[in-house]
């Protein structure tokens, strides 16, 4: 406090600069605005200037703005409090004039509002004044919600949702979360919303008889057109900018022009329904009625009304972003002046000077003289419903750190995420270190989050007017678990006590525990849900700190209870039989809410009684006020510890929106106000930063941002102005017409039947989820190519969630309704040959696939041909080979896309190389080719062995297929697709029991001993040539019990080998998930044979970990569709990918004789082993028999596992025999 | 004292759901999407009668065929679910050989084994009654048998507690074995027979309630 009352002081010397300018803003638009230029020129050009000098008279109460009136008690917004809207429409002109402003020392940016004005609200004050932007002007500023009305029309709700989330995206673009905008799918919502509304109002297309009827509503259908297509075209300049890395700046300004676009377009939307509603439609109308009637009329700036609108409000013609030619000629004067006041110098010298003033004096709190002045009008202040400003709930919930942390719903998922995080501790770790202080800690903590939880959800029922029931009896449901959950942990500590030992044992009130608090959890998650659902109703809300009362009365009864500890049962019952009401009343004691102070002294303007537009004297004066509005941005929120002192700050506007809002409002069209402003905005939202100062010196270019939806859309640098200027105004007739050009092609992309609303995205973007044509719509998009990790997993896996006719005809149908647009339909047909193409030439499978042929075949005679005759050419035989290959793909599939990144490179990295020669004397061939002779394979060098080996099992790991890794098929009896990956794992079986065998056909240690050097030299080979495959085989071979139990042979192997198979086992350890095997395989080299049971694993439990579908989030509490769960096929086909990426064959030379002779081994092996493990086992008994206990201690020198040596004695030699039977020998 | 990690190892043969019922108890409650490839996919902390033990599950669903890796997988193993579907008796009769290679490895007649009859939701498919997945679980040397349906999450923890509370107890005697010198195991057949806590396991709650829980409490006071 001290600190900001020492920047109080310092302040007079910024404010010492000349251009203090006094209130005068809005009075009779026109004529003030060019007096004021004529005469003071300073104050009129900037905003900057005019908020800042409205604060330093304002002593920086923050209100909103005060009414010329003297207080009523029946305010409009004691009304009770109904649900929040998004969208409000003016039904009366508003324009504040600054006639009173110098009288009165408050201070607040009102935003004049013309009857018929679309407003997007921000935020409501107690008082009945919401922080709004007109989407007419894109100003941004306070406004008598009294003299508007609730906008929620059916038909146009869906574009208006579009534009709210444009919004939130943009202001978390501002805080450089830019991600969303290198793709464009926040512009399809736009589009979608212009199309549900063009078919709502059945105008959808151009022969509609509604559009060939009517002429204004055919004009209004193309000027809609046009906005979108030059909303289209601003995203794609955005994306662009992105993409080429562009200057934040101009980033920033392209978001700018972004949300002007997008208002403009629902600007008119709005006022087509106007036309459509009152003049168009004779047809039965088909929304209820009270909304139609109700509706006020058209804006004046309306083409429609344009002949009685330009006499009573001229300026706010200019305001408008019409874009009629009649409204273009009618501001020439107003144009011009921009001009001149653009090309003033002057005002850019200004912009440091005023920065650094805002930036202190807004970031100062209450000043002591307005303290008591708010606590008497506090006590004076009847209920009212409304205790703060309601927000409006963001779609988007990203940035968290830019809003406001004491809204209702930030502090609900604080709460929430908090509670989970402890209880989670709790469930899972808390016993840790059992020792009973420390498991109460953990518990308080969770008690203590789940109460702050329970006081937020209070908070959200206690504010809504509804009492809404679900949300209650979620609380009610989450306050009993709650208190079962400290009764269990009650339990608990009483038995520890009684014990009071290290090692507790209370089974079952352990799990009584976790029962407790995983019903907690669900019942937490079920009331966050519910608190939601109301926050979205009635709107955000600030949420008062709820005082630390809660949890240090929790904290002391624990603290007691830990200190006493044999009172504990004492103590805790303090909590469990609380009422159920969870938060207590101390903490409400909220601090004074200034919103109370302001409701009495600053109480609305009466809305007028008769048409405003007729009685000039319904305009009432009302003062421009310091920017002190209450903001729903949150610069404010980084004022951290003092908005949580009980003095009023609550409802403390952020002074940056205050202060932007005048200057779109009424200097729309000065070209270089608006560019002051939006530098003297920006530096009030850098203000909030100034307590940690974070932003520091890059608070000039960070400004610019803050201020997106209200700094009009011209750059601050000159040379762009003009340009700017001119397209970010639809009302110039240039505009019009290039608007009128494009019409053509956007209306295509219009009609364009899309599912985008069908797809989910996941945090990095992708698509995890989504219906089959909105999938086969992304996978034929025209805007880019499509993403080759979806289009691979969508080839790999649409068998799993579609069928292959299902397949064909749903892009037979996406070839249908993108129609027969130049601009959208032929690219996207294109796409549909080529995923066609591509499914034929490169992921054919013969054995489902054929089912789809005849769909296909029809389609390429009939609906291509007429179409695109070549690519019908071009299919049609495709579908006749496909029917002649029968096996394999047509085009030879070398390594899968997936894997191409990083890999492909590397692949024939030794092409020029030769391969090594074979390591293989005459006489060894000689031998081998002697079938008589008796090879050993102690005969062979150990290189050469494994290679041969690698060749053989690279053989069959290349031909392993991918759809033999689907669904598990592998694993089916009688499968008769995935026969590469069944002869995998025999081979590998084989593998391991070759190695068995070698080793245990020996009567002589000392020969086995060699053998187990030279398998364990093998597998270093294999080692070296990537083979982890057979490296697991030997190992395991090696590391068995039947080979490791041979304590005499060990005893002949030297360290040296020992150490050797230690290092191997290290490799293929099972434990942690294969770390360290995985390790390897990451970003591995091919050629390399993984040990495929890892892929096979993971791919088991992806498939069986993962739900088959998602759900849509549905709308106001409505269970979504639910749909493809993608994601899960995503990461199938990465686990593919990657087992793909190492299907390259080995630059080896195959030695026939060799490979034969391994075979034949193999098939002795294989057919001499009856019960293989077991018969082996015996082997090895027989060949060394047990021995006591004591001697086999000292022997197993390799056995690393845990296991209890002691037991051994009490089993002989027979007993491992008769495995079935031994127990009852035993237990006898 | 440390906490404690114990290494569970999950066999049967293919399609008998252990993969699924491993899935669901590694899942917390609030995991939306399950990534198998990453290390800690298999582990899980749970409390086991009053002490909090991590799991660290080795589970070789989709390597069934590899039959050579057997033994590696049940070597890392302290404890051991053997899963069989209800669905199928050859699933149970391809235990017998999977339990018997286990005791060889270790080496040990006492390792701790829970016999679990998975797809007790497909009750109409039944093949396995009861009585007969009982009777083996008894000349198993009376270890626990339970029914579960990971698919609707029916006793999944359970097994997985009460597998972990054998190892523990495994533990315990081991080291009392070790103290005294004294290898003989008083009961062996008087484990605890199937829990009663889910109820599927119906044939003898009675007795199987009674007898456990003092048990238990004097175990607490040995200690």
């Amino acid at each position: 406090m001290a600190d900001f009352q020492d920047l109080n002081l310092d302040e007079p010397q910024f404010h010492a600069s000349a251009f203090v300018a006094p209130l005068v803003i809005n009075k009779s638009p026109q004529r003030s605005r060019s007096a004021s230029r004529h005469t003071r020129q300073s104050s009129s050009k900037s905003v900057c200037r005019r908020t800042t000098s409205i604060r330093s008279q304002s002593q920086s109460q923050i209100s909103p703005p005060l009414t010329p009136r003297t207080s009523r008690e029946e305010l409009p917004s004691a009304e009770p409090q109904a649900e929040f809207h998004n969208y409000l429409r003016a039904f009366y002109h508003f324009h504040p004039t600054s006639t009173v402003s110098s009288s009165t020392d408050e201070s607040s940016i009102t935003v004049p509002i013309n009857q018929g004005d679309v407003i997007l609200v921000h935020s409501v004050h107690p008082n009945g004044w919401a922080d709004g932007t007109l989407l007419a002007s894109g100003a941004r500023g306070w406004l008598p919600t009294n003299y508007c009305e609730a906008y929620d029309h059916q038909s146009i709700r869906s574009l208006l949702s579009a534009l709210t989330h444009l919004w939130d995206l943009v202001r978390d673009g501002e805080s450089g979360d830019l991600d969303v905008f290198t793709k464009q799918d926040y512009v399809r919502g736009m589009i979608a919303g212009v199309r549900f509304f063009l078919e709502k109002t059945q105008c959808l297309t151009r022969e509609s008889a509604l559009i060939v009827a009517h002429v204004g509503l055919r004009r209004m259908r193309k000027g809609l057109l046009g906005d979108l297509s030059t909303l289209v075209k601003t995203a794609k300049k955005l994306q662009e900018l992105l993409q080429s890395a562009g200057s934040t700046l101009a980033v920033f300004e392209a978001l700018d022009e972004l949300v002007l676009k997008a208002f403009k377009l629902v600007t008119r939307a709005v006022r087509f329904l106007d036309i459509w509603a009152q003049d168009a439609v004779s047809v039965p109308v088909p929304f209820d009625l009270s909304e139609s009637t109700n509706r006020p009329l058209t804006p004046p700036v309306d083409s429609a009304d344009a002949q009685i609108a330009p006499a009573t409000l001229p300026l706010d013609l200019g305001l408008n972003e019409d874009a009629t030619a009649d409204h273009a000629a009618m501001v020439p004067q107003a144009s011009s002046s921009t001009r001149d006041e653009r090309e003033d110098p002057r005002s850019q010298q200004h912009h440091p000077r005023t920065r650094s003033r805002a930036s202190f004096t807004f970031a100062l709190p209450p000043t002591e003289s307005s303290a008591p002045q708010s606590s008497s009008l506090l006590s004076a202040q009847p209920q009212s419903k409304r205790l703060s400003v309601t927000h409006r709930l963001s779609y988007t919930g990203k940035s968290q750190g830019l809003r406001r942390q004491n809204l209702a719903s930030e502090r609900l998922c604080a709460a929430h995420d908090s509670f989970l995080g402890f209880i989670g501790s709790f469930i899972g770790l808390h016993l840790q270190s059992r020792s009973s202080s420390e498991l109460l800690m953990t518990t308080r903590d969770s008690v203590i989050a789940c109460r702050q939880l329970l006081t937020v959800v209070e908070g959200v029922w206690e504010r809504d007017s509804q009492r809404s029931d679900p949300l209650e009896h979620a609380r009610a449901t989450m306050y009993v678990k709650l208190s079962e959950l400290v009764q269990a942990t009650k339990e608990m500590f009483s038995n520890s006590e009684s014990v009071n030992g290290e090692d507790v044992f209370m089974p079952d009130s352990g799990k009584q525990l976790v029962t407790a608090a995983t019903s907690c959890v669900r019942a937490a998650g079920e009331c966050v849900t519910k608190a939601r659902v109301v926050i979205e109703r009635i709107g955000d809300f600030e949420f008062e700190q709820a005082g630390p009362g809660i949890s240090e009365t929790i904290l002391e009864g624990i603290n007691a209870n830990l200190e006493k500890e044999t009172e504990t049962c004492n103590q805790e019952p303090q909590d469990t039989d609380k009422p159920l009401p969870a938060p207590p009343p101390e903490p409400v004691a909220r601090p004074p809410p200034p919103p109370l102070l302001i409701s009495e002294s600053k109480p609305l303007p009466e809305p007028p009684a008769p048409s405003p537009i007729l009685n000039p004297e319904t305009l009432h004066p009302v003062i421009v006020e310091s920017p002190t509005a209450v903001s729903f941005r949150s610069s404010r929120s980084s004022l951290p510890p003092l908005s949580q002192l009980p003095i009023p700050t609550l409802p403390q506007p952020s002074p940056s929106d205050a202060s932007q809002s005048p200057a779109s409002a009424t200097h729309r069209f000065f070209g270089q106000a608006g560019r002051a402003d939006s530098v003297n905005v920006s530096v009030a939202g850098s203000t909030s930063t100034y307590p940690n100062s974070v932003r520091g010196d890059s608070a000039s270019i960070i400004s610019e941002v803050s201020t997106r939806a209200t700094t009009p859309d011209h750059s601050p640098t000159t040379r762009h102005g003009e340009q700017a200027f001119i397209s970010s105004f639809g009302s110039t007739s240039e505009l019009h017409s290039i608007a009128s050009e494009e019409t053509t092609g956007l209306e295509a992309q219009l009609l364009e039947k899309t599912f985008v609303h069908e797809l989910i995205y996941n945090k990095e973007g992708q698509i995890s989820g989504g219906s089959l044509p909105a999938l086969v719509e992304q996978l034929t998009t025209h805007e880019s190519t499509p993403d080759s990790m979806f289009v691979t997993t969508f080839y790999l896996t649409f068998r799993l969630f579609t069928t292959p006719v299902d397949f064909a005809n749903c892009l037979i149908d996406r070839f249908d309704y993108v129609g027969d647009s130049q601009e959208v339909g032929v690219p996207v047909r294109l796409r549909v040959y080529n995923v066609f193409k591509g499914w034929l030439e490169t992921h054919w499978q013969a054995d489902c696939d054929p089912s789809a042929l005849g769909v296909i075949l029809s389609f390429a005679t009939g609906k291509l041909r007429t179409a695109l005759p070549a690519a019908a050419k071009r299919l049609a035989e495709l579908t006749t080979k496909v029917t002649e290959v029968r096996a394999g793909a047509l085009v030879p599939r070398l390594v899968s896309s997936m894997g191409k990144t990083g890999i492909s490179s590397t692949i024939y990295s030794a092409v020029d190389s030769a391969a090594p020669n074979p390591v293989i004397s005459k006489s060894q061939l000689n031998a081998l080719k002697n079938k008589t002779s008796q090879c050993n394979i102690l005969d062979f060098d150990p290189l050469e062995l494994a290679r041969q080996i690698t060749i053989i099992e690279s053989k069959l790991f290349c031909s392993i297929q991918p759809s033999e890794l689907l669904a598990s098929e592998w694993t089916k009896k009688n499968t008769k697709k995935a026969v590469n990956v069944r002869a995998m794992s025999t081979l590998s079986t084989d593998l391991a029991n070759l190695v068995a065998d070698t080793i245990l056909s020996l009567e002589d240690p000392k020969k086995r001993a060699i053998v187990i050097k030279h398998w364990v030299k093998i597998s270093m080979k294999c080692l070296e040539l990537n083979n982890y495959d057979s490296l697991m085989a030997i190992i395991c071979s090696l590391n068995s019990s039947m080979v490791l139990r041979l304590k005499r042979t060990w005893e002949c192997v030297s360290m040296k080998t020992k150490a050797r198979l230690e290092e191997l086992k290290t490799i293929v350890d099972v434990g942690r998930n294969y770390a360290v095997l995985r390790q390897r395989l990451l970003n591995h080299v091919a050629p390399c044979i993984p040990f495929v049971g890892i892929y096979l694993t993971d791919l088991t439990f992806v498939d069986v970990g993962n739900q088959t579908t998602r759900q849509l989030p549905g709308d106001d509490g409505h269970e979504g569709v639910s749909v493809i769960n993608f994601d899960k096929h995503m990461r199938t086909a990465k686990i593919v990918g990657q087992l793909q990426s190492f299907q390259v064959p080995y630059r080896l030379v195959p030695i026939p004789e060799m490979q034969d002779w391994m075979e034949a081994q193999i098939k002795r092996v294989r057919a001499s082993d009856q019960s293989n493990v077991q018969s082996y086992y015996r082997r090895s008994l027989l060949l060394e028999p047990r021995e006591p206990a004591q001697a086999v201690k000292a022997a197993a020198p390799l056995e690393s596992s845990a296991q209890s040596i002691t037991s051994k004695d009490r089993f002989d030699f027979l007993s491992t025999f008769t495995f079935s039977s031994a127990s009852n020998i035993k237990d006898r | 004292m440390s906490q404690r990690e114990y290494h569970i190892v999950v066999l049967g043969s293919g399609g008998v759901g252990k993969s699924c019922l491993t899935a669901q108890f590694v899942q917390n409650v609030w995991i939306e999407s399950y990534d198998p490839t990453i290390e800690d996919s298999y582990r899980k902390g749970i409390m086991v009668d009053g002490r909090h033990v991590v799991l660290e599950i080795l589970d070789t669903a989709g390597t069934e065929q590899f039959t050579a890796m057997r033994e590696l997988y049940m070597k890392t193993g302290q404890g051991f679910l053997l899963v069989f579907s209800i669905t199928s008796m050859t699933s149970l009769h391809e235990l017998a050989e999977l339990r018997e290679q286990i005791i060889r490895i270790k080496d040990d007649m006492r390792v701790p084994i829970v016999l679990v009859g998975n797809k007790s939701d497909l009750e109409e498919d039944r093949a396995v009654s009861r009585a007969r997945a009982f009777a083996v679980s008894q000349s198993w040397g009376g270890c626990p048998y339970y029914e579960t349906s990971a698919r609707r999450r029916a006793n999944v923890d359970e097994v997985f507690t009460d597998l972990c509370r054998q190892i523990i107890l495994k533990d315990m005697k081991d080291a009392q074995v070790r103290d005294y010198d004294n290898p003989r195991r008083p009961h062996r057949n008087q484990r605890y027979p199937d829990r009663d806590s889910g109820g599927r396991t119906g044939r003898r709650t009675g007795e199987g309630s009674g007898r456990r829980r003092p048990k238990k409490k004097e175990r607490c006071t040995i200690l």
